[in-house]
């Protein structure tokens, strides 16, 4: 009798397991809320990814203890492929958490988020694969592992030892969750465009498809890059000058601004790569200062 | 006799830290005991990637450190050198005394014999170690003070079944472990090293990374066996592995048989370098869609297996349609994209140097004897792949996606197969190419980089070579000694020279050719080592002013150490240097310009007149031999001369009373000297 028993969980929990789109990112919000993470929604301009977040950049700085959780849309400008990639997008979900400081239990508290997204840790193998993450532009560096769920790629975990070129004291830690990816493998996609993002039948095509599309032809052939190279110079000049004014947040905004721009100009193959380097370390240059404003004004 | 085990668990400590972590630390412990006299019988070290432990057997319980009597500053010395005396050896002023010794009245002190128990002295041996211990790559986490490879939870330390109490930086030593360590829950006690390996057995987990390497191979082995399918294990990859699981686990995973259409060497690299998975191969050693994955848990469900097959076949879906697109689009038509690719800021584009080996190549293939257009279709199209997608997911392929490239467009094998190999060797030990053209493109395609990097400047120095340079010029050698390459290097170290400036490229200062040649010089120091050429002909090479043809300073290198312990070369040897010892010394005490041209009318002894025949033969001798040396001959012909030498010691007088003659036999010695040198820098070899 027992074993019936069993067997109907079972069963029952494979249909939960499969969870859909949104599904994913409202339970792991609830996971770390429940957690005592702050749940925060997007940061309302265009990143490159969930670190670049203030809630991230600028709280991982000074000893004030953090925790928030997020999701945050992320734009690679020269990752687009039109849409006709299964796995390549130039936006996409990160989910992010970032701890400050680091919890003794943080790999537990990990292992079992995973379960409530629909993957149990006992079932899967669950490596943690050495990656030493570093970010130029954010004068940023951690270490720490990418997670393999059965050999792909599910999650970075970081500890952070720098960033905005100031040392991390005491160390955050940041998990970002590749969302698509996740849900690729609890929902057994191949195709990116093809994850159900709802209970109601809609799908990730319906919902990013066209975006996918015409963004790729902004990113690679219409954006204006005389157009982006004022915008640069103007942004680095206002930043500038709101550090002056010691206004961390304001400037931090500009720096995102710069960044972006500076990824919209890679992608347009406009940058060569002595160039490159100069315009990275630009924008380092200026959430370095970023960072330290943000440090003074804390009380 | 006691037993020490220490147990450090961690998150996941990375594989390429483990080894150095299991070594090293053991290394503190064993110099530690030495120190101290604490002896023992045997010592293990073990990892996974959440645990170190460290295993002492037959440790003795006690030291005893026998009295002495310790010396302390001079009594005249200011007292602080005294306080720091009593301080650091734990003494009382009243224990101190004076006494005379030969350089002064000092303070001594007498330390009476004691017994030490090791497991309190191991309390503080064993935090000192760890603090000691220097990661490769090490971090902080939390706000601990602590840097470790990755963070530290426990640390179990037991002597027998005690425990050793300490405290390491946050953490207090006790005698747990975690019995799930998957989520690091429930401590579990442990008696001894003994009961940790049954609980470890009981979660399946082997801690000895020798053992679980053995059963890698040995389940890889049944694998093959019974399905008839052959390994070939990437032993890197394999130690690589064995520290990324604790809990080891094989599965034969397989991919569609339709993938293995598309290159090989992808289909490999994504399994190895992405994947961590064992490609496997059938009888005829072609590769199989089969593979195997070393998990670190029992798939009871299937479905990590599942998983994994789902991951290889998404990455090879993706490099099929790279694979489909990237051959279809014609490599010379691409050429001109390659000004897309830098090469170097200040050296240009990849286009400018395809254009720049492009034309070295109608010179080496003159030099070289080769088919002209061959060379240069090769030289254009070489770097042509760089562009490709497939390339840009598989850097490491560069060359052999190019020439898989080359393949499918029609073209001839001597040219998909020199845009392979022109790359060639790829490390000391590589094999080099072996093909005429992929030779001819090598050669130039490295002369070009050195010529480059050479004109703007940016030479290797100390031990700071960012663009490898060294290797560069090193494979360069290797591939004109091993080809056995009569080529004119100068000529093309000129050329490349000349088609940079023709492109506007300008050199801040001229381009030194014998900066370039010099190098390479040195790099054949290095070559003739590995060789086991004894070190005085290595000098005597690199110091050799006789040619810029590295084959033959190599082979003369190469026969002279296996004569010079036999009585052709101890002949040589002992002749030369009792010519060169008596003008050294000469040298030394008279201010003579000496060229070595010798006046024959001012000849007045047989001897003189033999000896200077006799140098004559041997330089007709070296003019006749410039293409086709043999240099074991040469030895034979430098050997006769001992006799006619000898002769001309016993019966003639070199310091002879007469300036004139003195001078003129003097110019005969170094003449002799010269023409010895044309083989190689006889001053410099020792002995005899």
């Amino acid at each position: 009798m027992k074993k019936k028993t069993n067997k109907k969980k079972q069963i029952k929990k494979k249909n939960i397991s499969v969870q859909k789109f949104q599904d994913t990112i409202l339970n792991l919000q609830k996971y770390w809320g429940n957690y005592g993470c702050v749940i925060l929604q997007p940061y309302d301009m265009e990143v490159g990814a969930g670190t670049f977040h203030p809630a991230t950049t600028l709280r991982s700085l000074g000893t004030k203890p953090w925790r928030a959780a997020y999701v945050q849309p992320s734009r690679r400008p020269s990752d687009g492929r039109y849409g006709d990639n299964p796995n390549k997008l130039q936006h996409y979900y990160q989910f992010q958490v970032l701890i400050k400081p680091s919890p003794k239990e943080i790999k537990k508290l990990y292992l079992k988020s995973l379960s409530t997204i629909g993957i149990n840790y006992k079932d899967h193998d669950i490596r943690f694969v050495e990656d030493d993450w570093e970010s130029p532009t954010l004068g940023a560096a951690g270490l720490g592992w990418e997670v393999w769920c059965d050999g792909m790629e599910i999650t970075q975990f970081t500890y952070f030892q720098q960033m905005a070129g100031i040392e991390c004291k005491p160390v955050s830690v940041e998990l970002t969750y590749g969302l698509e990816r996740i849900c690729m493998f609890t929902q057994k996609k191949n195709n990116v465009f093809d994850l159900l993002w709802n209970d109601s039948g809609i799908k990730y095509k319906d919902v990013f498809y066209q975006s996918e599309k015409e963004f790729s032809a902004y990113n690679f052939e219409h954006a204006n890059t005389d157009f982006l190279f004022k915008i640069f110079e103007m942004v680095e000049t206002e930043c500038k000058s709101l550090l002056d004014k010691k206004l961390s947040l304001p400037a931090y905004d500009q720096c995102l601004k710069a960044s972006h721009v500076f990824n919209l100009l890679d992608s347009r193959g406009v940058i060569g790569v002595a160039q490159r380097a100069v315009y990275i370390s630009r924008i380092r240059d200026l959430v370095k200062r970023a960072g330290s404003v943000w440090l003074e004004t804390q009380t | 006799m006691s037993e020490l085990f220490l147990e450090l668990f961690s998150e996941e400590i990375p594989s390429g830290l483990q080894k150095n972590a299991r070594e090293g630390i053991l290394k503190l412990f064993t110099e530690s005991f030495s120190k101290l006299n604490i002896n023992f019988k045997s010592n293990k070290s073990y990892s996974t990637p959440k645990r170190l432990v460290f295993f002492f057997e037959g440790i003795s319980e006690k030291i005893e450190k026998k009295g002495i009597t310790i010396k302390g500053p001079k009594v005249d010395a200011p007292t602080i050198a005294l306080d720091g005396f009593l301080k650091s050896n734990n003494l009382d002023r009243a224990e101190v005394f004076e006494q005379n010794t030969e350089k002064g009245r000092f303070f001594f002190a007498k330390i009476s014999p004691k017994i030490i128990l090791v497991k309190q002295e191991l309390a503080k041996i064993i935090p000192d170690i760890l603090n000691k211990y220097s990661w490769k790559k090490s971090m902080r986490w939390a706000d601990h003070s602590l840097t470790w490879g990755r963070p530290l939870k426990s640390i179990l330390a037991l002597l027998d079944n005690q425990v050793i109490q300490f405290s390491f930086h946050h953490l207090l030593s006790n005698n747990l472990t975690f019995s799930d360590e998957i989520i690091e829950e429930g401590q579990k006690k442990i008696k001894s090293f003994k009961s940790y390996l049954k609980l470890l057995d009981r979660r399946k987990i082997i801690l000895d990374q020798n053992l679980r390497k053995q059963l890698i191979v040995k389940q890889i082995d049944k694998v093959c066996r019974t399905r008839k399918l052959k390994k070939k294990l990437n032993e890197k990859l394999l130690d690589e592995v064995v520290d990324l699981v604790e809990k080891p686990n094989i599965l034969v995973g397989k991919f569609d048989i339709s993938f293995l259409n598309i290159p090989k060497e992808i289909l490999i690299t994504s399994m190895q370098q992405h994947q961590k998975y064992f490609p496997l191969f059938n009888q005829e050693d072609n590769l199989t869609n089969a593979f195997i994955i070393v998990t670190n848990l029992e798939d009871k469900k299937g479905l990590v297996k599942i998983g994994n097959e789902r991951v290889i076949s998404a990455r090879l879906s993706d490099a099929k349609f790279f694979w489909e697109k990237n051959k279809a689009q014609s490599l010379v038509k691409q050429v001109g994209n390659l000004k897309s690719i830098n090469f170097f800021s200040k050296l240009g584009t990849m286009f400018h140097k395809v254009q720049r080996i492009k034309k070295l190549g109608t010179m080496i293939a003159d030099q070289l004897n080769l088919n002209k257009e061959k060379v240069e279709i090769s030289a254009s199209i070489c770097k042509v792949d760089l562009l490709s997608d497939l390339v840009g997911e598989y850097p490491e392929l560069q060359g052999i996606l190019g020439s898989y490239f080359a393949s499918a467009q029609g073209f001839d094998d001597d040219i998909s197969i020199a845009i392979m190999e022109h790359y060639l060797p790829l490390g000391l030990d590589s094999k080099i190419p072996k093909k005429p053209i992929s030779v001819a493109v090598s050669i130039i395609d490295k002369i070009d980089t050195l010529v480059g990097f050479f004109g703007i400047g940016e030479k290797p120095t100390g031990s700071k070579d960012p663009f490898a340079l060294r290797r560069t010029a090193y494979g360069l050698l290797r591939i004109i000694i091993e080809n056995n390459l009569s080529i004119q290097l100068k000529n093309l170290i000129n050329y490349s020279n000349t088609l940079y400036l023709e492109q506007g490229f300008k050199f801040p200062n001229q381009l030194n050719i014998n900066a370039i040649t010099n190098f390479l010089r040195n790099r054949l120091r290095n070559y003739l080592k590995v060789k086991n050429v004894r070190y005085d002909i290595i000098e005597a090479a690199v110091s050799s002013q006789v040619s810029g043809d590295f084959v033959s300073l190599y082979k003369k290198c190469l026969t002279l150490n296996e004569y010079l312990k036999k009585d052709l070369g101890k002949n040589i040897l002992t002749t030369y240097k009792r010519v060169s010892s008596i003008l050294d010394q000469e040298k030394k005490t008279v201010n003579l310009k000496i060229t070595g041209e010798p006046n024959s009318i001012l000849f007045n002894k047989d001897e003189e007149k033999l000896l200077f025949n006799q140098i004559n033969e041997v330089r007709k001798y070296f003019s006749s031999v410039i293409k086709n040396e043999n240099y074991e001959k040469t030895l034979e012909i430098l050997s006769s001369a001992k006799k006619t030498t000898d002769n001309f010691f016993e019966n003639v007088v070199v310091n002879d009373k007469n300036e004139n003659m003195k001078k003129n036999r003097l110019e005969l010695l170094e003449m002799f000297c010269n023409t010895f040198d044309n083989f190689i820098d006889f001053s410099k070899i020792e002995g005899a």
